[in-house]
């Protein structure tokens, strides 16, 4: 074997570095290793001066290997690797040292910082004396995408991508794409209908020919990796076909059972046979069948005698569907954090102590009380109402810690939607704080302070309860006066903090996403990689990565879609060479790295493990997991890991 | 209590009926009072087993062996091999099917409840007849007899039990295809991890020179690595060398290739093993105690074992050897975990 060369880059990272390490005293000592050919140090070594020097020094110094101690290899790993095969060498000969996250900022102390930079450099060097030259594995894709979820962040996402000339899959768990939204009354802060903003795009979505829709359906399972999913979708039976289905009605008439309709979140009954809403896409009714009086054997049958068009099928069943795609969006959205955790409002058993959703619905002109606000319980119309923010939000203690961000602006707007519905009637508003961030925001919540006299109260309502009288008796505290306020209102609204879909959590587990402390899809990086999600080829986009209003859903929806296009552009994606080998000697087939695996990368074969190169995402876990040393990545085996932890343990 | 003719009759009957290949139990020992395992492959050989408190050995090794047996001599089992198997057996055997050593339709599970006995400690036993070795030993549901050269002498039951027994919680084998006894599921002789519990009340300085003591003494034999059902790797990394030899390596790197303990029986290489058997029992370990039994210099092994048990249990609810179709200690992923490191 030939002597090994490694040359060691040490930066500056401008004060970064330089103010706790001693960044010239590093590259010195590095240079008295055995394999360092060459050391040096300099301010910024990702500038372009920096990375012209490091090529400059592997062709004057034959160097074989690079070790750049500078920031994490998060950042700049991808740039100095690339930097390396400009050179003329192998990109995964070259290693990061990373004296920036994990040094020079945790510390305080120069002469220690100094060190442990010492050790952190000096380990990547015996490390990459181990490195082998690696080609990239090139990998096809399949040049389509699915998105999980019809909401509003869905259906943008869908059609940007169509738009571009992807195929695209929508799946969406309901009998109709559309999502919260159509549940609104107005959005602020134009106070336009939100079924005419939405509904030329999900017809948009039901005509275009990139786009393969599939609404009541759930995805089940998912295989695979970026650029070659394969995902099974359970379609459940509708019982009706939405292409001869002529929307009269005649079978929702003639059917016997009703049941809550969860549209208008329980303010109104359905049928089991329905359309969700005149708007729905597909235009078509659905038979519940779990309201149905049943079908196997068919105990009523009404619908099916009365269906002139002969649309309705009682042997529709449930069907596995299989889609095979490059890059998956995940737009599962939010549910209102419920009612019934609320205990000190009654949790959920007072009468006319609604949620905001509901509010809306009573807005609505297609709403239960066709736009006419009118308190459900006797439908009288409200004089008096008050409206309490935070409701379940920023309560580390008993609820959630984060703010739901959209509840002080929408709070806003049902203050002044009652008010323009009821030009007679006061409204309170209960807050700790107004966070109107946004364009034309605070102007908005100004006029509902101002224009529409809301009165808005500064402090948390302690408890409510109803009276004797009919009216929900609020109590609670004005900070700014320092005095305790009862009203009894007529009708009180609770801005419910946001949390994270059923089907986020259902999503995060078939696709093996990681989620935040709060549930919420985790990003890969708070700032830099907004939209992507930790494993490759799946992005997120709306609520399901955390609570936010319709201009910022859409915004990520398509920067989701941008992220999806640019990953599919290519006939090939170029997948890492550092993957995971088996050594088949040690190897007693316990399964343990199967069950380990998070890209179901491994399988049996002769009870032997079996990595597939292409899933196989380098991560580690099954050589972690081994307790025979049997499976190790490449470039980080064993023996590469026992010299780092050497080097480090070394004086 | 059990009748051990009833142990040899079902012994007989599978072996009769070639319902399995040989049977995997305890006969009178030639050392003391002590069983010893034995395999009995004829249906007139089944007399010869025995069930009494003297069955310390965790059979579950016998499987092992048994299979490795089977690999070496590159032959398949014409039948499944039978097993006599008490609580501990039975969770060792469990764990051993979690990891897919053999298949459950390979083990015929011949389960026998300890019910309120479990095994003696000979250590304990000696001192209490003053050094003598008793030669033989029975439980009459309360206490123990033994036979010493001076004559019988009863022992009440919590001061001779082994401590593993005296702080099982499950002394009856779930998983068998028969069983005989009461389940006594949840009998308490002592708290669970008592011994551990006592030995955590001495400060970190004191626990830290109580293991140096300990490993100072060890000299090596893998008594504790031969006997343990879990330890079945055909290559023990403890021994592995991370370099594969290929042509072009050079007699230098031969010579320097690194080895992760060193083979001298030193100190800090002592630890060093006895660290990583622990790590690697971690969620495996179903606190059969054999290895503590069979070291020849007495070093309290069950202390490492059960702590990292109860760490896992605290940690994860994690209980080794409860149920063939649950996750592994290191190998189950939970998508609500709270380590945000993990995301």
């Amino acid at each position: 074997m030939s002597e090994k060369r490694t040359g060691v880059f040490v930066c500056h990272c401008g004060n970064n570095i330089a103010a706790t390490v001693d960044v010239k005293k590093v590259a010195e000592t590095m240079a008295q290793e055995g394999t360092v050919a060459f050391s040096k140090d300099y301010v910024y070594m990702c500038s372009d001066p920096g990375q012209s020097s490091v090529i400059e020094a592997i062709k004057e110094h034959r160097l074989d290997s690079v070790v750049v101690s500078c920031c994490s290899p998060n950042l700049h790993e991808g740039t100095f690797r690339e930097n390396a095969e400009r050179a003329g060498i192998s990109g995964f000969t070259c290693e990061i040292a990373n004296i920036r996250e994990q040094c020079a900022w945790v510390h305080k102390d120069r002469t220690e910082a100094t060190e442990k930079a010492i050790k952190i450099s000096r380990s990547a060097i015996r490390r990459v004396a181990g490195n082998k030259k690696l080609d990239p594995i090139a990998v096809p894709v399949t040049r389509r995408a699915m998105v999980i979820g019809g909401g509003i962040a869905g259906i943008q996402a869908a059609l940007d991508m169509a738009n571009a000339g992807l195929d695209v899959v929508l799946v969406e768990k309901l009998a109709t794409i559309g999502g919260h939204i159509l549940q609104l009354s107005e959005t602020f802060p134009t106070l336009d209908c939100s079924q005419c903003i939405l509904s030329p795009k999900m017809v948009e979505v039901s005509r275009h020919p990139k786009i393969k829709l599939l609404t009541y359906s759930e995805v089940k399972e998912v295989s695979g990796s970026v650029g070659n999913f394969e995902v099974k979708i359970l379609k459940k039976p509708t019982f009706v076909d939405a292409e001869t289905c002529k929307l009269c009605d005649d079978c929702a008439q003639v059917c016997p059972q009703v049941v809550s309709n969860e549209h208008d979140l329980g303010l109104t009954a359905r049928r089991a046979i329905h359309i969700p809403f005149a708007q729905a896409i597909p235009a078509s009714y659905t038979l519940d069948e779990e309201a149905c009086l049943g079908l196997n054997p068919i105990r009523c049958g009404k619908c099916k005698d009365v269906c002139e068009a002969g649309a309705i099928n009682y042997d529709m069943r449930p069907e596995t569907i299989t889609e095979n795609v490059g890059a998956i969006v995940v737009a599962t959205g939010f549910d209102l954090y419920p009612q019934e955790k609320i205990l000190e409002y009654g949790a959920g058993n007072v009468a006319d102590v609604l949620d905001g959703l509901q509010f809306e619905r009573l807005c609505s002109a297609s709403g239960p009380t066709q736009g006419h606000v009118k308190r459900p319980s006797d439908r009288t119309e409200p004089k008096e109402v008050v409206f309490i923010q935070c409701v379940g939000s920023r309560d580390p203690a008993q609820h959630c810690a984060y703010c739901s961000k959209i509840c002080c602006m929408y709070t806003a707007k049902h203050a002044r939607l009652y008010k323009h519905h009821v030009p007679d009637g006061k409204a309170y508003v209960f807050y700790i704080d107004i966070r109107s961030g946004g364009k034309n925001y605070e102007e908005f919540v100004q006029r509902a302070m101002e224009e529409d006299e809301t009165v808005y109260l500064r402090g948390r309502v302690s408890k409510l309860h109803r009276t004797k009288d009919g009216k929900v008796r609020v109590m609670g505290v004005d900070t700014l006066t320092g005095q305790n306020v009862e009203i009894d209102a007529d009708m009180v609204v609770l801005a419910l903090a946001m949390q994270p879909s059923q089907g986020t959590a259902d999503a995060a587990r078939t696709l093996k996403i990681g989620r935040d402390k709060d549930g919420f899809l985790a990003e890969a990086h708070p700032k830099l990689k907004p939209v992507e999600s930790v494993t490759g080829g799946i992005y997120l986009a709306g609520c399901a990565q955390g609570p936010k209003d319709i201009p910022e859903t859409v915004s990520q929806a398509s920067a989701a879609a941008s992220k999806v296009l640019a990953l599919l552009s290519k006939p090939t994606l170029s997948h890492a060479p550092t993957i995971a080998t088996v050594r088949n000697s040690h190897c007693t087939g316990c399964e343990m790295c199967v069950t380990a695996c998070p890209y179901d990368a491994i399988h049996l074969e002769n009870g032997k493990a079996v990595v597939n190169e292409v899933l196989c995402e380098g991560c580690g876990s099954c050589s972690a997991t081994c307790l025979r040393a049997a499976i190790s990545v490449r470039n980080t085996s064993p023996m590469q890991v026992h010299e780092m932890i050497e080097a480090c343990l070394s004086l | 209590m059990i009748n051990v003719q009833d142990i040899r009759d079902t012994a007989r009957d599978l072996l009769a009926k070639g319902e399995v290949r040989a049977v995997i139990g305890w006969r009178a020992g030639s050392r003391g009072m002590a069983a010893e395992p034995c395999v009995v492959t004829k249906p007139e050989e089944a007399d010869s087993l025995v069930w009494d408190p003297t069955c310390y050995h965790n059979l579950a090794l016998q499987l092992v062996n048994d299979r490795k047996d089977l690999v070496h001599s590159k032959k398949t089992a014409t039948a499944p091999i039978g097993i006599v198997a008490k609580g501990c057996d039975a969770r060792a055997i469990v764990v051993l099917l979690q990891e897919h050593y053999f298949k459950r339709e390979d083990v015929y599970i011949i389960g026998v409840s300890c019910e309120n006995s479990g095994v003696l400690d000979e250590r304990k036993v000696k001192a209490q007849v003053g050094g003598f070795a008793p030669s033989a030993a029975a439980f009459d549901g309360d206490n123990f007899s033994v036979k010493t050269a001076k004559g019988d002498k009863k022992l009440a039951g919590r001061e001779v039990m082994a401590d593993r027994c005296l702080e099982c919680r499950t002394p009856f084998p779930k998983e068998n295809n028969t069983a005989f006894g009461d389940d006594k599921t949840g009998r308490e002789f002592d708290a669970q991890f008592a011994a551990l519990a006592r030995f955590e009340a001495n400060d970190e300085a004191a626990r830290w020179e109580f293991w140096q003591r300990q490993f100072d003494r060890c000299i090596r034999c893998f008594a504790c690595r031969s006997v343990c059902p879990m330890c079945f790797c055909d290559e023990c990394v403890v021994d592995s060398i991370e370099m594969k030899i290929a042509p072009e390596t050079t007699a230098e790197e031969k010579a320097n290739r690194i080895r992760w303990i060193e083979r001298s029986a030193v100190r800090s290489e002592n630890a060093t093993y006895h660290m990583t058997r622990a790590l690697h029992l971690a969620g495996r370990c179903v606190d059969c105690g054999e290895c503590e039994r069979v070291c020849p210099v007495n070093i309290p092994l069950r202390l490492l074992n059960t702590k990292m048990e109860r760490e896992a249990r605290e940690a994860f609810g994690f209980d080794p050897g409860a149920s063939i179709g649950g996750p592994s200690l290191v190998a189950s992923f939970r998508d609500d975990d709270p380590g945000e490191f993990i995301r």
